[in-house]
């Protein structure tokens, strides 16, 4: 499609002149930015969320939120909701919803610091020289717990909503029993050295969210299993006649998921080297809330990558404006819940405003009760 | 046959019945003490919350929606009450205490039900953000205190059992809110069988379009199930803060999981249109003997929640085979059509 098009600008380019091709390229990037349509929508606003936030807290206590501890702060503590917000959003893009993804990123935190603990109690240096092994097992994990999710949806046929609840409450289970309930203490030393460090004072971790966001951006537009995944998120019937394997489909994007809820449990060993069954529980309801956030469409078939990293940052920058302007974390969850349920019926109303002409044409308020008559006296 | 069909049940609640029922008398062969009144009236008592939760989480599951909001709620509604009665240093008696959390946990359920219905917006991540909104007002605008010492008529209530026997393993006490647990199990299976509300439930769990082409006020209803589901989930708030003879506000939120699972597994389908009293109540109980019974088979109570997702998985998995097998099962049966409509249309 794009090689055809850039053709004919190419083509149009040569015979029109500089500034009439000149306005046209500004008409189409304009165009792109203003008017896009379906999931290009959330990336757009969330633009907008992003620059109103911080303008808003920048101007409430300059002080303290445009500190560069702040920012960094921002930036350090995005990266492990953000990846498990894209997992989330791969997921909702078939149309499901993955409760269990922040039971899994314990699951693959406690698995990295369990291993690491073992191997370090007889020999120190070995577990440090393992630590990339480690940390590959952490996300192994993650894999797995991912992997029987999407064998619960696909093969067996559970709700997605139903399946991950209830893997939820496995994976946290397993979780409290080998902790004891207690937080474990201990990870590897890379894992450390990789949560302090900064390329050019940007935190590595927040490179390393980029990275994971843009790899995932790729797989859902450039690939054919990203197409797959949305057209089965967009029309399962449809996908199904159209011999789209769904349950290969199913099962890899639940095995993705996972993947990256791994990732994100290795992430929160590097924030902080500590794991327990119960951290961020309240990471399930805050992922759902970015995903939908970032454009991403609750009963499928639209996402945005970009969209769901910016709404990743916007919530992170209300919750630490929050603490700059001294607000309580339970103010900030007022704040959740109202952006959340505002977003959603802005969009519901923009949608109805944009369908509506079809649907009025004929009048349903008097018109339906009589023809509905007359069809039963016949 | 139609003998077997009939002790099955609609919903499946005669293989819930069936599969509590071994439970007992497994639990009682493996462990004599399991099978006394002690044991039973504890279990009754431990389900009297959950059921109340259950009968709300029932109906929203009827209408082809899901409440995880239902806790935040109750204890909003439950704890208000409280520190209003214990600020204002009046006890306005039972009904009135009951009255005051209806009408807030009414008023609650009224906003849920208002941005679902009028907006037409998935309900999990509606109730999602309101019980982010619920939990954090009251922290915010109603206070964080615990309050060890409650009003004087819920103080009372909960030391009020309604048999009390000394057996020779000790006491056995039976609360006396089983009662007004019981008569709402009834009103709520009364109201889903036999009244007009009851069928536009099952009508818009089957087919919000059907329904309101069939001339059913489907947001009216979807109005009042979000109402009456605030309301269940207020008694049940009260009840509880009673039951637990102190006002946490801590209490409650987080336990919504629990509930949404004992309704599953009671045969309420996730999509709607199915699902029973009877079911739901077996349900919540199959979880409580189930909690209680790891309990004194000594697995410590940290693989309770692992053994409430296993039931779900194995609950659950079973309904959707058996429902893929039904469904394989009709177009067997389309095709047989086809072939001999094809087949008449060949003769003809």
């Amino acid at each position: 499609m794009t090689p055809t098009t850039d053709k004919r600008e190419r083509a149009s380019a040569s015979n029109t002149p500089p500034l009439k091709n000149l306005n046209d390229q500004l008409g189409r990037v304009t165009r792109r930015f203003v008017r896009p349509g379906g999931a290009q929508r959330g990336a757009g606003r969330m633009v907008v969320a992003l620059l109103l936030a911080m303008a808003l807290f920048t101007f409430l206590n300059p002080r303290v939120f445009l500190s560069p501890i702040n920012l960094q702060n921002i930036a350090v503590a995005a990266p492990e909701i953000g990846i498990i917000a894209i997992a989330m959003m791969l997921v909702m893009l078939t149309g499901g919803i993955d409760l269990s993804l922040v039971a899994i990123a314990n699951f693959s935190a406690i698995t990295i610091s369990t291993l690491h603990t073992a191997i370090a109690a007889t020999n120190p240096d070995l577990a440090n020289s393992l630590g990339f092994v480690i940390v590959l097992a952490g996300i192994g994990a993650g894999m797995l717990g991912g992997a029987f999710n999407g064998f619960l949806v696909s093969v067996v046929g559970i709700t997605p909503i139903l399946a991950t609840l209830a893997t939820m409450q496995i994976y946290n289970g397993i979780a409290i029993v080998w902790t004891g309930g207690s937080t474990l203490y201990g990870a590897p030393t890379v894992l450390g050295a990789i949560g302090q460090a900064a390329l050019a004072n940007v935190p590595v971790l927040f490179i390393i969210f980029v990275i994971t966001a843009i790899l995932v951006a790729v797989l859902v537009n450039r690939t054919a299993l990203g197409r797959m995944i949305q057209l089965e998120g967009a029309n399962p019937v449809a996908a199904r006649y159209s011999a789209i394997p769904t349950r290969a489909v199913l099962m890899k994007t639940y095995t993705v998921g996972g993947m990256l809820a791994g990732l994100a449990g290795v992430l929160f060993l590097a924030r902080n080297p500590t794991a327990s069954a119960d951290y961020g529980s309240s990471y399930v309801l805050l992922v759902i809330v970015i995903a939908v956030l970032g454009g991403t469409n609750p009963t499928g078939g639209f996402a945005s990558v970009f969209g769901v990293v910016l709404a990743t940052l916007t919530l992170q920058v209300v919750s630490s404006g929050f603490t700059a302007i001294r607000l309580s974390s339970y103010e900030y969850a007022i704040a959740q819940g109202v952006i959340l349920i505002a977003v959603m019926i802005l969009d519901s109303v923009m949608s109805t405003r944009t369908r509506r002409p079809p649907k009025t044409t004929p009048p349903p308020g008097v018109a339906t009760p009589t023809s509905d008559t007359s069809l039963i006296r016949t | 046959m139609e003998l077997a069909r009939k002790l099955r049940g609609t919903n499946n609640e005669g293989v819930l019945a069936l599969v509590l029922l071994g439970l007992i008398v497994a639990m009682s062969i493996a462990n004599p003490t399991f099978f006394t009144l002690n044991t039973g009236f504890s279990i009754l008592r431990s389900s009297i919350v959950p059921v109340i939760f259950a009968l709300g989480v029932l109906i929203v599951v009827i209408t082809g929606g899901i409440d995880v909001s239902f806790a935040a709620i109750a204890i909003f509604a439950g704890y208000s009450t409280v520190t209003f009665c214990l600020s204002a240093g009046f006890d306005p008696g039972l009904p009135g205490i009951f009255l005051i959390a209806i009408g807030v946990g009414a008023a609650l359920g009224l906003i849920n039900g208002v941005v679902i219905a009028r907006f037409n917006l998935p309900t999990l991540i509606v109730t999602l953000g309101t019980q982010g909104i619920f939990f954090g007002a009251m922290y915010t605008y109603v206070g964080a205190t615990y309050y060890a010492d409650l009003p004087k008529s819920m103080a009372d209530l909960a030391t009020s059992n309604l048999f009390d026997i000394t057996t020779d393993i000790g006491r056995a006490y039976l609360h006396v809110l089983v009662v007004p647990v019981l008569v709402l199990c009834l009103a709520v299976g009364w109201m889903l069988k036999r009244t007009m509300f009851g069928r536009s439930l099952y009508a818009i769990g089957g087919d919000i379009e059907a329904a309101r082409r069939a001339g059913f006020q489907v947001k009216r209803t979807q109005i009042s199930v979000y109402m009456l589901v605030g309301a269940l989930a207020a008694i049940a708030g009260v009840i509880h803060i009673v039951l637990s003879r102190s006002a946490n506000p801590r209490d409650l939120v987080g336990g919504e999981l629990d509930i949404i699972a004992a309704v599953i597994l009671g045969g309420a389908a996730i999509f709607g249109g199915r699902g029973s009293v009877t079911g739901t109540v077996l349900g919540v109980l199959l979880v409580q003997v189930i909690k209680n019974s790891l309990l004194l088979v000594g697995v410590p109570s940290a693989w309770l929640r692992t053994a409430v997702g296993v039931l779900l998985v194995v609950g659950v998995g079973i309904q959707a085979i058996a429902a893929r097998r039904d469904a394989r099962r009709m177009r067997v049966i389309q095709d047989l059509d086809t072939e001999q409509k094809t087949e008449q249309e060949l003769a003809s």
